[in-house]
């Protein structure tokens, strides 16, 4: 399995893509904030947001087969808690605007994030500032992540392939071992890239 | 006239384990390509990473690394590392900013220059290594050809006038091969290229030093040593196919 | 345990948002002094890893699967500031780049999971494995530490959720807790099989650096303990039930939240009031404390199981100081 299913969209060319990363974070921010704070009264309200992210969506060409995917992918648990939220009087209302909220912003997440390289977002984090450390650890691991995933199903295929039962517990065994080699891997990995970034000049 | 690189001497032992390097000693002169070959294990990266002072840790005892006659050592290291490229054996491991671009920019962004320098260069060595307009690729939407390049486009970035390669054609196609060796030939620069890949030792390098458990066991013109098959057979290499047809004179 | 957004109202957003970053400033700031330059670049591929270690499934019972969510794993592997910032790292990622918790919710995740999850979990295994020593001591107290922070973390979850008056607290506590007292022996037993593994192949990853005394940096741990006990205290306590008035009424003050909004429920929680909720409070509290003594119980048998008598004895060294 390819590893760029991950991050497949992003840099598609389309009008929306071409806009300037701060101006999609700080609309997807303002957005949100609006959303989440907006009382039961405000529920038509809901729907003009909602128009407007699926024009985006439109424009943005990414396929709607992949956005309807992503938000299956992540109503459950949207779902999951909203559900605790029928057991008190005026339940039923309640569930429903509450998972309509949810579902608006998951949207909204979804467009910015797949319409938005990473690189550009972490560009805006350094420009407002954030500790050093934490942009390195953020671009690094956003970096490697691909990587990493790539050799995790890579042992796993390779684990499975050697394992020829199906009962749990050599399963779990076989899979602990695949993370403890990635850590291991990992951790090897952090010290020839320190040797590579030492090796142009990093202090 | 100062060799490029001169190592004299040069021991080095993993923690307590077995010796890695003993007593290695070789140079090479300005604008040479010179080959590094040898079994795995051998110790052929480790001596390369001595070359910019990645290696060793603790620096007790005479020097035994000269870059351009200086010693490598703590107080020349930010010299040294910009004088000599170093590029590292699994472009994954180089290549580590988010972009193209910024990871070419990298290396002139530490050694001081300022954005509109850093630019140009980042251009130039884009174009160098023929990748011009990839700077807003993403590292992981890359073959493993163009990674390699993007790190030679990195380290030519810093202007080194030394260019040291481990295993530069390792996992690539052969289309990526040929044109990294076209890219390689097209630097005039000295270099000094560890492989397994015999045929590229042999396209590119007038001299080869064949290592062998840590130490040097051979050194001459490259066409005369690799076609010595007993050599070639008794440290684990054998006789490039190129020059099988090829009588030694 | 991601909370989405929509779910936190705005006070609890913005005090969980204060928390969290305070917790993050400290964490960035402790790994900058304390962390050697060689080991910066670990704290970006250990987010890697857990970011790609939690995609791996672990098949459980009925075709469900579980997975590894680390933050006991990357504090005892790397101490705990690190871990915090590794884990905040990843929660940034999965926000922005998968939408996988909320944005507005950010800071309550980075303070269930990270602070909570990650300090709270380090400080319970740092205080079993001083008491027990060995490898024994260290895989007996990673997997009780993995399953704490994970009910710790929904607890804190659940208050969350509650003090926002989303849910009514005494469903979603029972709810929340009791779901991740049983996801939490997945969490517990993944942690320790990795770490056995971990032993087995390279013992050295287990042994940090003896901490230098002047490194022991007492401010951190006060800081830390304090937003514990804070973060606690506002989200997690049912008793103190004049916390959300108290902080409604700030809330207003500082204008967060509109005065003539309506709340969300219709009247002021009723349940806070009946005596009948303080027992269901206290039947939960008791079944938490006999699950905690259980699951420590299962953790040492398991500890027994995984590490051979030989190994027992040999000392693991001291643990990593904040």
């Amino acid at each position: 399995m390819r590893h760029d299913f991950l991050d497949r969209y992003s840099r598609l060319r389309s009008p929306v893509h071409r806009l300037p990363a701060p101006l999609k974070l700080a609309t997807a921010l303002v957005l949100v904030v609006v959303v989440v704070l907006l009382p039961p009264e405000g529920r038509s309200f809901l729907g003009a947001v909602a128009v407007f992210l699926l024009a985006v969506a439109g424009l943005s060409r990414i396929p709607w087969r992949f956005l309807v995917l992503r938000l299956m992918l992540l109503e459950p648990f949207v779902l999951g808690v909203a559900i605790l939220a029928l057991f008190q009087p005026g339940g039923g209302r309640l569930f429903l605007f509450l998972v309509a909220k949810c579902t608006l912003c998951l949207l909204i997440m979804v467009l910015l994030s797949n319409t938005t390289p990473f690189a550009e977002l972490l560009r805006v984090l350094k420009a407002v500032r954030v500790p050093a450390l934490l942009v390195t650890t953020l671009s690094l691991m956003y970096r490697y992540l691909f990587v990493l995933v790539d050799e995790a199903q890579r042992m796993r295929r390779a684990r499975m392939s050697r394992t020829f039962t199906t009962q749990r517990t050599p399963a779990w065994h076989a899979l602990a071992t695949v993370v403890s080699q990635l850590f291991i891997r990992t951790t090897e990995r952090a010290e020839r890239i320190y040797g590579a970034m030492c090796a142009r000049g990093w202090r | 006239m100062n060799a490029a690189i001169e190592v004299r001497d040069l021991h080095y032992r993993y923690g307590e384990g077995t010796p890695a390097l003993r007593g290695v000693s070789f140079s090479v002169a300005e604008g040479e390509c010179v080959g590094l070959v040898g079994p795995n294990g051998a110790g052929k990266s480790t001596l390369l990473l001595h070359l910019n002072g990645l290696l060793p840790e603790s620096w007790e005892g005479p020097r035994s690394v000269f870059v351009g006659g200086s010693p490598v050592q703590p107080d020349t290291l930010p010299e040294i590392r910009r004088k000599v490229g170093l590029l590292f054996q699994d472009p994954n491991d180089q290549l580590f900013c988010p972009t193209v671009f910024e990871d070419v920019a990298f290396g002139p962004g530490q050694f001081g220059l300022d954005a509109e320098e850093t630019r140009k260069r980042v251009t130039q060595a884009l174009a160098r290594a023929g990748l011009a307009g990839f700077d807003a690729r993403a590292p992981h939407h890359l073959s493993a050809g163009e990674k390699r390049r993007v790190c030679l486009a990195g380290v030519l970035a810093c202007d080194p006038s030394i260019l040291v390669l481990d295993e530069p054609t390792s996992s690539l196609d052969p289309r990526g091969r040929r044109e990294l060796k076209e890219l390689l030939r097209r630097i005039p620069i000295t270099k000094l290229i560890a492989t397994h890949d015999l045929e590229l030792v042999v396209e590119l390098c007038s001299r080869v030093v064949v290592l062998d458990a840590g130490a040097i066991v051979a050194e001459g013109p490259t066409v005369e040593l690799l076609s010595d098959e007993d050599l070639m057979l008794r440290h684990h290499l054998e006789r490039p196919h190129i020059l099988r047809h090829l009588h030694p004179h | 345990m991601h909370i989405p957004d929509g779910f936190l109202d705005s006070k609890t957003a913005v005090a969980t948002g204060v928390l969290a970053a305070t917790g993050l400033s400290v964490a960035l700031r402790q790994a900058r002094v304390h962390l050697p330059p060689r080991r910066v670049p670990l704290l970006g591929l250990a987010a890697a890893f857990v970011f790609a270690a939690q995609m791996i499934n672990f098949p459980v019972a009925g075709g469900t699967s579980g997975h590894l969510v680390g933050g006991v794993l990357a504090a005892v592997l790397l101490g705990p500031s690190p871990a915090v910032v590794v884990v905040s790292a990843v929660l940034i990622v999965q926000c922005l780049m998968f939408a996988d918790g909320g944005l507005s919710a950010l800071g309550a995740n980075i303070l269930n999971m990270g602070v909570l999850g990650a300090v709270g979990g380090w400080a319970i295994y740092f205080a079993v494995s001083r008491m027990v020593k060995g490898l024994f001591g260290c895989v007996l107290a990673a997997a009780f530490a993995a399953w704490c922070s994970t009910v710790l973390g929904s607890i804190a979850c659940a208050g969350e959720l509650a003090v926002s008056g989303t849910v009514g607290w005494t469903v979603v506590l029972p709810a929340m807790a009791g779901i991740h007292m049983f996801i939490g022996v997945g969490e517990g037993f993944i942690t320790a099989l990795v770490l056995v593994a971990i032993a087995r192949a390279r013992p050295e990853l287990l042994q940090p650096q003896a901490p230098v005394a002047s490194t022991r940096s007492y401010g951190a741990v006060l800081i830390y303990g304090g937003l514990i006990a804070l973060g606690l205290a506002l989200f997690a306590s049912p008793f103190a039930s004049s916390w959300p008035d108290g902080l409604d009424r700030t809330a207003e003050a500082l204008g967060f939240r509109e005065k003539t909004a309506n709340p969300l429920l219709p009247a002021p929680l009723p349940d806070y009031r009946m005596p009948g909720m303080h027992w269901s409070v206290l039947s939960t509290s008791l079944a938490g404390g006999v699950g905690t003594i259980v699951v420590f119980v299962l953790a040492w048998l398991l500890a027994r199981v995984l590490v051979p008598k030989a190994n027992r004895i040999e000392e693991a060294g001291p643990p990593r100081s904040p």
